[in-house]
């Protein structure tokens, strides 16, 4: 009634607002129709920046390998869906958060130069350095490798090859020359690390073209002068091996072990080629794939290429100062073979075995000799590495107790160097002298609790298979998976058990996926192991006829300690958890992402009531998105409030008899205009509305649940305490049961009993744009029985699929992307929830009547309310 | 969703055909463009209401191709795409006047509801004239 005069009040006073023309009216509703086109985009905006936030978070859990290309376009993803928000946000109430653009450019500048400064540019320097010359101080030019041999050289005077270094800078060089980077860089963009086929496309064709690419003429004059002053002192037949030597490359806790081509016996003529075919290697399909497991952005990765003398080596192979995978263990161990140890560290043919004990003093304690019918040579006259039948040397140890000896002292001595345990690779040469052609950290396992391992069980177990080399520590279990071919890599089951004739470098694709591997071939000291050590994968080598006694897909369990592989999964050897570890958490690209997350995810303002939700004290971009969410709902329901607008003028619902219940129409939300003070629910065309109404209507509440006492008192006195229940210090649209809703959006504020609801839902046959979410906070009980009743709602929830967090007895649950049909039933138990979860914290402590509410609840829902026709009959084509 | 015209303007060919078929399925009258200036070319001869428009391409880049065609008519709303997860490219093209920025490589729905987003901001437009 007072509502009425005021409208003839105003009427007769303020001529300025006489009844619309029609054309005034049109121009209002295009108005209408504008600013809810822009809440819509808004909406959109908001809900990509939030998958991509937790498209971040679930980076840093680990649960997907992630490279340079995920962090940039992610970041980029987000602050485009912000800037939108923004740009949305000027045309709902322009000007009126002008702080929004400076706090969004300060974020933003600080996450550019993270991008950038994090990316160090290569000081250029010279193109190519004598290895003579270099030591530790040199890593960023010459790469971890050659830095480490240099060193060596340098500071004790160790045998190493003579040769020159083609720097990182040179590198940068061939790469930038005739667009190389800009053309890989388009290829790489959709690299996935899961991808094994794609990855394999991709890596050829990348390959391809550095293979095909030209050398700069500075670079070609360069080498070719380091390549004279060689020649002028080991003869014109010089020939080399090429060597990657990369930045991370022999760091301790990225070895990228043999991910890069090492080109043998390379002459003048071949010189640039094998070049292009080394740098080439940094594509190869295990090194993308290491790299993208491990983090290691493509950009960081320079490769400088060390060329060196070939030796001329009677015997080669590899020395760990200590056992990789016993801590325990501290003698020395020698795997060699006879002429070049390449054959040790790609695992491909057999080797003896040495160990030497270092105290009290250095002396030769166990020694295995295998049937080593191959040898592995390079013949300086025609360029050729092949390998050729061993004849006498076959059965003969390959080092006398003194010449391992002697590699011991050598590998002791670099260990005392660098205050580490080391892992080598050296070769034996005519004279009796020991050449180190490499060495670099040795990381070693840590041993793990043991857990309770059912001796019974293990007992009963068949054995399949026994003895090899510990190649990794660890128990794995699942199907086993028989790799025969390159190709079999396409097929190969995550989670399966990975068994191979040789421990060849490119299985360690697989490694990140496998449960565990099991090879013929190999020792712990090849490339193979030490990924599998560097993943945590357990791995057991050296055993050979696997590939016949294990069958494919028969589930076994691999034991690698014991050396054992039984049939089936042993429960109480799985009882033992896996090595977890999370492979890329110390890479760079990790930590650049921890710090562009901290600018990102965490969310600061969280109460919309508070005096500190300001524009100006948004500190991430979520906070700018939270901030810009709330403000543009208050903004549409505030123009439509106030506006002298008849026909959209909230309307209060009419459903049999007038609700206490308001709906405001933004756009489409009426299936024909109205003019009145009410609408009718017939009238209501938005779909999320209608499913919401539905369930809510759908089984009657049966009146607030009796209280006990204690109960009661507790209502009555936060009903006094807390003023934000009597008084109106909220914002009005929290004042009533508000919907604003056009034909595929609702968002309703509601407050029944105590309690303050909001439920926001867009539904449409967009499915990955469809989102519900629904908060929910206070109650008129104690804290306790308050946040009883939100783990209580929050539990209930679960149970439908919804995303539940809670904070205190603030409950937000949330469903995405998923069909209209699922959409309308998960709001139709909304609307249930919405009236019956009504006053129940007041009988949150009582146990039994808990349980005996939420059986009656899931009863009512899985029976009645879901068994009825479900989704609105209002589903039309989309004529918006 | 009234049916409107598109035009995908990119210079991988592969690329262009695929999505104009699966553009074509769902009702849109679609138009391809190889290059910047064929682009311009088209829209100067028949009306077109969304561009799909490549940020790199050789020849004259996207920007270039952007600007040319707000200044030929600004109420065409264009769709940016790129393969180079750039902020600044993001950036640019928003402020000088592009609908929105997609990332390659992108879903086709994803594109698909972007278009009509866009063509729906420019009926809204055309009206308030």
């Amino acid at each position: 009634m007072m509502g009425r005069i005021r409208e003839y009040w105003n009427r007769l006073f303020f001529p300025s607002q006489p009844p619309l023309s029609e054309e005034a009216a049109e121009k209002l509703r295009v108005d209408f129709k504008d600013r809810y086109h822009h809440f819509k985009l808004l909406l959109s905006a908001n809900k990509q920046a939030l998958e991509k936030m937790a498209a971040i978070e679930g980076a840093l859990r680990g649960e997907s390998a992630f490279g340079m290309t995920f962090v940039r376009s992610t970041c980029t993803a987000i602050a485009a869906s912000v800037l939108r928000m923004i740009r949305c946000m000027e045309v709902l109430a322009p000007e009126k958060y002008p702080e929004l653009r400076q706090q969004f450019n300060a974020i933003q500048q600080q996450i550019l130069k993270l991008l950038e400064t994090s990316f160090r540019p290569h000081v250029d320097s010279a193109l190519v350095v004598p290895l003579n010359v270099i030591d530790n101080t040199w890593r960023e030019q010459a790469g971890g490798k050659m830095a480490n041999l240099g060193e060596l050289h340098g500071h004790t005077r160790m045998n190493i090859p003579d040769g020159f270094v083609i720097t990182t800078a040179a590198y940068t060089r061939f790469m930038a020359h005739s667009g190389l980077q800009d053309e890989i860089d388009r290829l790489l963009q959709v690299a996935d690390a899961e991808d094994t086929a794609g990855l394999m496309g991709m890596s050829s064709r990348i390959q391809q073209v550095v293979l095909k690419a030209p050398i700069p003429p500075d670079l070609a004059s360069a080498i070719d002068l380091a390549w004279k002053a060689l020649a002028a002192r080991h003869g014109t037949g010089l020939r080399i091996a090429l060597r990657s030597s990369s930045l991370f490359e022999d760091s301790e806790a990225v070895t990228f072990a043999g991910q890069f081509r090492t080109e043998l016996n390379v002459s003048r003529d071949h010189l640039w080629e094998s070049y292009r075919e080394v740098v080439a290697s940094k594509y190869s399909l295990q090194a993308l794939t290491y790299r993208l497991r491990r983090g290691i952005r493509d950009e960081d990765l320079a490769v400088a290429v060390g060329a060196m003398v070939m030796v001329d080596a009677m015997t080669g192979g590899v020395a760990y100062s200590v056992s990789p995978v016993d801590p325990a263990d501290r003698s020395i161990h020698i795997d060699a073979a006879w002429g070049l140890p390449k054959t040790i560290v790609d695992g491909s043919a057999a080797f003896d075995s040495f160990t030497v004990d270092r105290s009290p003093e250095l002396r030769l304690a166990q020694q295995t000799v295998r049937h080593k019918k191959d040898l592995f040579v390079c013949n300086p006259e025609d360029g050729v590495c092949q390998m050729v039948a061993a004849g006498e040397m076959t059965d003969r140890p390959c080092l006398t107790p003194e010449q391992a000896v002697a590699v011991a002292k050598v590998t002791l001595d670099i260990e005392a160097h660098y205050n580490r345990p080391q892992d080598i690779e050296w070769a034996l040469t005519a004279d009796g002298g020991v050449t180190v052609l490499q060495c670099r950290p040795l990381s070693v396992a840590v041993l793990e609790d043991g857990g309770v391992q059912s001796a019974a069980a293990v007992a009963e177990a068949e054995v399949l298979l026994e003895g090899g080399v510990t190649a990794s520590p660890g128990v794995g279990s699942g199907p086993v998976f028989l790799a025969d071919r390159r190709a079999d890599a396409l097929t190969f089951p995550p989670g399966a058990v990975l068994v191979v004739r040789q421990a060849a470098p490119h299985w360690a694709t697989l490694i990140g996926r496998a449960s565990a591997v099991v090879s013929e071939q190999g020792g712990f000291a090849g490339h193979l192991a030490n990924v599998a050590r560097e993943f945590g994968v357990p791995a057991l080598f050296g055993c050979p006829e696997a590939m016949a006694r294990l069958g494919a897909a028969q589930e076994v369990t691999l034991d690698a300690d014991r050396r054992k592989v039984y049939a089936g999964i042993i429960e109480g050897l799985q009882a033992r958890p896996p090595k977890v570890v999370n492979p890329i958490i110390d890479s760079p690209v990790f930590q650049l992402l921890q710090k562009l997350d901290r600018l990102i995810v965490p969310l600061n303002l969280l109460d919309p009531t508070a005096r500190e939700f300001h524009a100006q004290n948004c500190r991430t971009f979520h906070d700018i998105t939270r901030f810009l969410h709330e403000k543009s709902v208050m903004e549409m329901f505030n123009f439509g409030k106030d506006h002298q607008f008849p026909e959209r003028s909230s309307k209060q619902l009419f459903f049999e008899v007038p609700m206490q219940w308001w709906v405001l129409n933004l756009d489409d939300g009426f299936k024909e205009e109205v003019d009145g003070k009410y609408v009718r629910l017939e009238n209501i065309a938005s779909t999320p509305m209608l499913a919401f109404w539905e369930g809510f209507t759908a089984i009657p509440w049966a009146g607030p649940p009796p209280i006990d006492h204690r109960g009661l008192a507790s209502v009555l006195f936060q009903s006094t305490a807390n003023t934000a229940l009597t008084t109106g210090r909220q914002s009005r649209y929290a004042e009533k049961n508000y919907f604003m809703i056009s034909r595929h959006y609702c968002n309703l504020s509601s407050r029944l009993g105590y309690h303050f609801a909001t439920l926001e839902a867009l539904v449409s046959e967009r499915a990955p744009e469809n989102y519900i979410t629904f908060q929910f906070k206070g109650g008129a009980a104690d804290i306790e029985r308050r946040l009883r009743r939100v783990h209580f709602i929050a539990d209930l929830l679960e149970n439908y699929a919804f995303r539940v967090t809670t904070r205190e007895d603030h409950l937000t649950a949330r469903i995405d992307n998923d069909d209209s049909a699922f959409m309308y039933e998960r709001l139709k138990i909304l609307g249930y929830f919405s009236l019956h979860t009504r006053q129940i914290d007041m009988v949150m402590k009582n146990n039994a009547r808990v349980q005996a509410l939420r059986d009656k609840m899931l009863a009512d829902i899985d029976g009645e309310l879901l068994a009825s026709p479900s989704a609105p009959q209002h589903i039309g084509p989309d004529i918006s | 969703m009234t049916d409107f015209t598109v035009m995908l303007v990119d210079d991988e060919e592969d690329f262009l055909e695929t999505l104009a078929k699966r553009l074509a399925k769902r009702n849109l009258c679609v138009l391809k463009a190889g290059s910047g200036e064929a682009a311009l070319e088209t829209i100067r001869k028949t009306p077109v209401d969304v561009v799909a428009l490549d940020v790199r391409m050789p020849g004259m880049d996207g920007i270039a191709v952007l600007k040319a065609i707000k200044a030929f008519d600004p109420a065409i709303e264009v769709v940016m795409l790129t393969g180079h997860a750039s902020v600044e490219a993001a950036h640019e093209g928003i402020a000088q006047g592009a609908f929105d920025y997609l990332m390659k490589p992108v879903a086709i729905d994803d594109l698909l509801f972007k278009l009509q987003d866009a063509y729906k901001a420019r009926t809204i437009n055309l009206k308030r004239k």
